[in-house]
């Protein structure tokens, strides 16, 4: 359960923020985490909404979860490539290969916040 | 400029920035603080009982006087890994989290001052076991300067398929409790495929801490980590 760990980082990076920028309601959070950034999404959701709701200027924020898509490296080849809805390739489209390297995925980023 | 739905006073900031920005740079300030006592940390990482603290038993057995150890331990409770450590002439902090699954900075920060106090002559290595938990603790830089995730044999070789984040993460992936392969279906080669199609780079070490073997290839190891030209470097500077 370190998702509430995290999820109590990012509330106080966004009061921080808000505070700092005057702003009475924060409408919206955007985050992004990645395919395997460890982070159980629902859990991370749930842990957000219960430590957001204690707050007057947060209990309505809306938070928006991407994930982006994991990009590999083909040792074989060299040939990079993003993998689309599957996060784990396991054979490179051109050579065929086994020997990908997964690029990113680990991501666990604030990326933006609407207030007013 | 629309007045009735207030649009105008929305603002919108673009933060792009780690969640955990406030533990990266209190992690960056124990990596300071490490190098400072002219160590370098590993943080050691896996599910509860992978054997840990009794890899770190029979890395100081086998050391002796030729590097010296610190160790910070982590747990949920008790000072018993921490007392294992000491019972050995070791420097030893127990750090308790009351719950949370996996150290944090903040936390190594205040164990780091500890283990400064009791060790004014400096270290080579500091040992940083976190809590048993082959999940969370990945996600929290400590300041370490190599991570190592170990996968006991009764625990089966399909984990780092169905636990990457640890895997990819780390640069050492050692494989304990080897003398038990003949009683367990652990496949060496599985374990090994999926850890490396998950992390290429990775370093892989397999041992027994009961039966001693391939004790020599971590011992090994960790005599190069200590005497790398990048560490003699900080140390110089230090
Ligand atoms: N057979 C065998 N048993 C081992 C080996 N290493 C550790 N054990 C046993 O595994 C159990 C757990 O070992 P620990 O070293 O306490 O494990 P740990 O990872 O420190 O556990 P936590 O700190 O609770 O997460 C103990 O009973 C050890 O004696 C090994 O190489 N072979
Ligand atoms: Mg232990
Ligand atoms: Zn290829």
């Amino acid at each position: 359960m370190h998702e509430l760990s995290l999820a109590q980082a990012l509330i106080d990076e966004v009061l921080r923020l808000s505070a700092e920028h005057g702003a009475k309601k924060v409408l919206r959070v955007d985050v992004m985490i990645g395919a395997f950034s460890g982070v159980v999404q629902d859990s991370f959701r749930f842990c957000f909404e219960t430590l957001a709701s204690a707050c007057e200027s947060t209990v309505d924020t809306a938070l928006m979860i991407e994930t982006p898509p994991v990009s590999y490296l083909c040792i074989g080849c060299g040939h990079a490539f993003k993998a689309d809805k599957d996060m784990r390739v396991v054979i490179c489209p051109s050579c065929h290969g086994g020997e990908l390297f997964p690029q990113g995925g680990d991501e666990l980023l604030l990326v933006r916040i609407e207030m007013e | 400029m629309c007045e009735e739905c207030g649009c105008a006073n929305r603002k919108i900031l673009h933060v792009n920035k780690a969640v955990l920005a406030a533990n990266d740079a209190m992690a960056g300030l124990n990596r300071k603080r490490i190098e400072a006592m002219g160590a370098v940390a590993i943080n050691l990482m896996s599910s509860p009982g992978s054997g840990k603290t009794t890899l770190l038993e029979k890395t100081i057995d086998l050391v002796g006087d030729s590097l010296k150890i610190g160790v910070i331990e982590g747990d949920i409770e008790t000072d018993r890994d921490a007392a294992r450590i000491r019972a050995r002439g070791i420097p030893a902090v127990q750090l308790t989290t009351g719950g949370a699954c996996h150290l944090d900075a903040p936390l190594v920060h205040r164990g780091l001052y500890e283990l400064e106090v009791q060790t004014p002559c400096g270290l080579d290595i500091i040992f940083i076991e976190n809590v048993g938990n082959l999940v969370c603790p990945a996600s929290f830089s400590l300041g370490e300067h190599k991570r190592v995730v170990l996968l006991s044999v009764p625990e089966g070789s399909d984990k780092p398929a169905k636990y990457p984040r640890a895997f990819m993460g780390s640069q050492v992936f050692v494989i304990t409790k080897t003398d038990l392969m003949p009683y367990f279906d652990f496949s060496l080669a599985e374990a090994e495929k999926e850890a490396l199609r998950l992390n290429p780079r990775l370093n892989i070490l397999c041992l027994s801490s009961v039966n001693g073997d391939g004790m020599d290839g971590w011992i090994d190891y960790l005599n190069k980590l200590v005497n790398s030209p990048a560490r003699t470097r900080a140390r110089v500077v230090a």
